[in-house]
């Protein structure tokens, strides 16, 4: 019952939180349809993304700091978005990103594996050495491309002000469609990521196919945050802390916990976002805010758990 | 123990007797490292003396047969010691580190940096006394001072276009009133939709620019027009609406983001395009 009573209020701090990120500062009609609105499903989805996917990651890579950037897709992705940026292809960058995110899921897939076999930490360190190649290669470009560090430091500190023309919004929405559906069907996977957390040998024996499930999640998982990085840029944090705050209130079960990630990333970033527009004249990325809000919430947290 | 004190000052003043012979060489000629003072020192008749460029010294265009001394942020040091210049000519920002390291080596290094229209006549004439060119400079000025009153007097009563400059596209950046390329759209008789921002050139909001209802875009941010009057929720803008969107093949950006005597230039230019919609209101 108090389980319920609190979720209500979740949901209900959440449409405020929608309430006023719509509405803040008087906008006429135009701009919420066409900007506000925008930008609130960008940040709705990017935040639902990274919580979700980093609460399946942790389970199933059984790492505590596992997050949906850990495999590298997300620096890969920047780099290619970054790339036809500084070309002058400003237009094309979340099609850039999403080549880099698909580029480096194949690299690190590959490198995961030793004689056909996948091997857990194995695709840590894939995706590790993967993230800092690419992480080197933006450096380069932002040495080398000086006058392009704002469009640079935008896509790595997180820029949720994509500005949509009208075919790319189309474009877009369809990509959104896809990703919830994809978000949605890993929820049906939950039972099935829960086993295999206990386990590869424990799992087959329960009739899991490991491989294929294995396989299946990080293709699709990166698919989702090659789209978010795509748009979005990198934002840190959400996806590492959300689903451990959500894990403090749940301890097991990743149904529930996934389902909470997903609410939880997204009314969090959506917050996160509205102060990032706020709290200065001059909008602050908003990959700052969610580590100065979240970081010190989380060690609050952790202190409260030892006394 | 003797042979090797005898043998070490004999290599200390074999290494003293070096250097002097390299100080003995006169110091002579100006590396130029910003492309707003090398068009200055053009203007002012001294190319001649010109030794040494950066990259993005593209004007006049026979500069580019001068020695290339690096980039505007990535300077050659070396390259500079080996011209041996009499003046080195640098901007702040990024190449201040560098103006110290420079005068540290014994050179004599002028860092200017005009941010606006009178900054720039003081630097003309400065660089005039430097280069021992007073009257090409007092000519300069005068002659700027003039074609300036005269613009300014053409826009004076007429209604101000208000003007959006968008020098990024993601995350969006405009520029503000205190910028030298605000100045010269509020001169030339527009009224900049920026007028305060944080800084010179800052991030800003696209609602607010489709609040402030533009006359005029100048988009030196490399996109489309077809992707520029698709954004969406900008249709409505009136310079969106009746087409008054102008790239960097309307108006070259260098005559109105550089500091120089070519700004008089830029502000005709710009006076033309406001005039333009001045005629149709």
């Amino acid at each position: 019952m108090k389980k319920k009573v609190i979720l209500i209020l979740w949901l209900l701090i959440g449409l405020g939180v929608i309430a006023i990120y719509l509405t803040v500062g008087e906008p006429n009609k135009n701009i919420i349809i066409q900007v506000r609105i925008p930008r609130l499903l960008l940040t709705l989805f990017t935040g639902m993304a990274l919580a979700g996917i980093g609460s399946i990651y942790q389970l199933m890579l059984a790492n505590p700091l596992a997050e949906p950037y850990i495999l590298g897709i997300s620096s890969g992705s920047a780099f290619g978005s970054i790339l036809l940026g500084i070309s002058g292809l400003v237009v094309l960058m979340p099609l850039g990103g999403f080549i880099g995110a698909c580029f480096t899921m194949l690299l690190v897939w590959k490198l995961a594996h030793q004689k056909g076999r996948f091997d857990k930490s194995r695709l840590l360190i894939a995706g590790v050495i993967a993230g800092m190649f690419f992480s080197a290669g933006i450096s380069l470009i932002m040495y080398l491309y000086q006058k392009d560090t704002a469009l640079i430091l935008g896509t790595l500190m997180g820029n949720l002000g994509h500005i949509f023309t009208s075919s790319e919004w189309v474009f877009f929405l369809i990509l959104l469609v896809v990703s919830f559906a994809i978000l949605i069907y890993l929820y049906f996977k939950s039972t099935a990521i829960d086993i295999l957390s206990g386990g590869d040998l424990y799992a087959a024996s329960l009739g899991i196919n490991v491989l294929a499930l294995r396989r299946q999640i990080f293709i699709l998982t990166s698919i989702v945050i090659g789209i978010s990085v795509s748009y979005a840029g990198i934002i840190g944090f959400v996806g590492l802390i959300i689903s451990h705050i959500v894990r403090y209130f749940v301890p097991s079960g990743q149904k529930k916990i996934y389902l909470l990630s997903l609410l939880s990333g997204g009314i969090f970033l959506l917050a996160c976002d509205l102060v990032a527009k706020q709290l200065l004249a001059i909008e602050l990325p908003v990959g700052i805010i969610t580590a100065f809000i979240g970081c010190p919430f989380f060690m609050w947290l952790l202190l409260k758990k030892q006394s | 123990m003797k042979k090797t004190l005898i043998l070490s000052v004999l290599i200390v003043m074999a290494f003293v007797f070096a250097c002097k012979q390299t100080d003995k060489k006169q110091k002579q000629g100006i590396v130029v490292l910003s492309p707003e003072i090398a068009e200055i020192i053009c203007a002012l008749d001294a190319e001649d003396e010109i030794t040494g460029i950066t990259a993005e010294c593209n004007y006049p265009p026979s500069l580019k047969d001068k020695k290339v001394v690096g980039s505007f942020s990535k300077i050659n040091l070396e390259s500079i010691l080996a011209l041996n210049p009499k003046y080195i000519f640098c901007s702040s920002l990024e190449q201040e580190g560098m103006a110290s390291d420079l005068r540290n080596l014994g050179f004599q290094v002028e860092v200017i940096y005009p941010e606006s229209i009178s900054e720039m006549l003081a630097a003309i004439e400065r660089i005039g006394i430097l280069l021992d060119r007073k009257d090409e400079a007092m000519n300069l000025v005068s002659r700027l001072s003039r074609e300036l009153e005269a613009i300014k007097q053409n826009s004076r009563g007429k209604a101000h276009p208000k003007v959006y400059l968008e020098i990024y596209r993601n995350p969006l950046m405009s520029v503000s009133d205190a910028s030298f390329i605000g100045e010269l759209i509020e001169t030339a008789g527009g009224d900049n939709i920026f007028p305060t921002l944080e800084r010179d050139y800052a991030r800003v909001n696209p609602e607010a620019v489709i609040s402030a209802n533009p006359d005029i875009m100048i988009c030196y941010s490399q996109d489309t027009l077809e992707n520029i009057i698709n954004r969406k929720g900008w249709q409505n803008i009136p310079a969106i609406k009746n087409r008054r969107i102008y790239f960097e093949r309307d108006i070259n950006p260098d005559i109105i983001q550089r500091a120089t005597p070519r700004c008089v230039e830029g502000m005709k230019v710009l006076a033309n395009i406001f005039a333009s919609w001045q005629n149709e209101q």
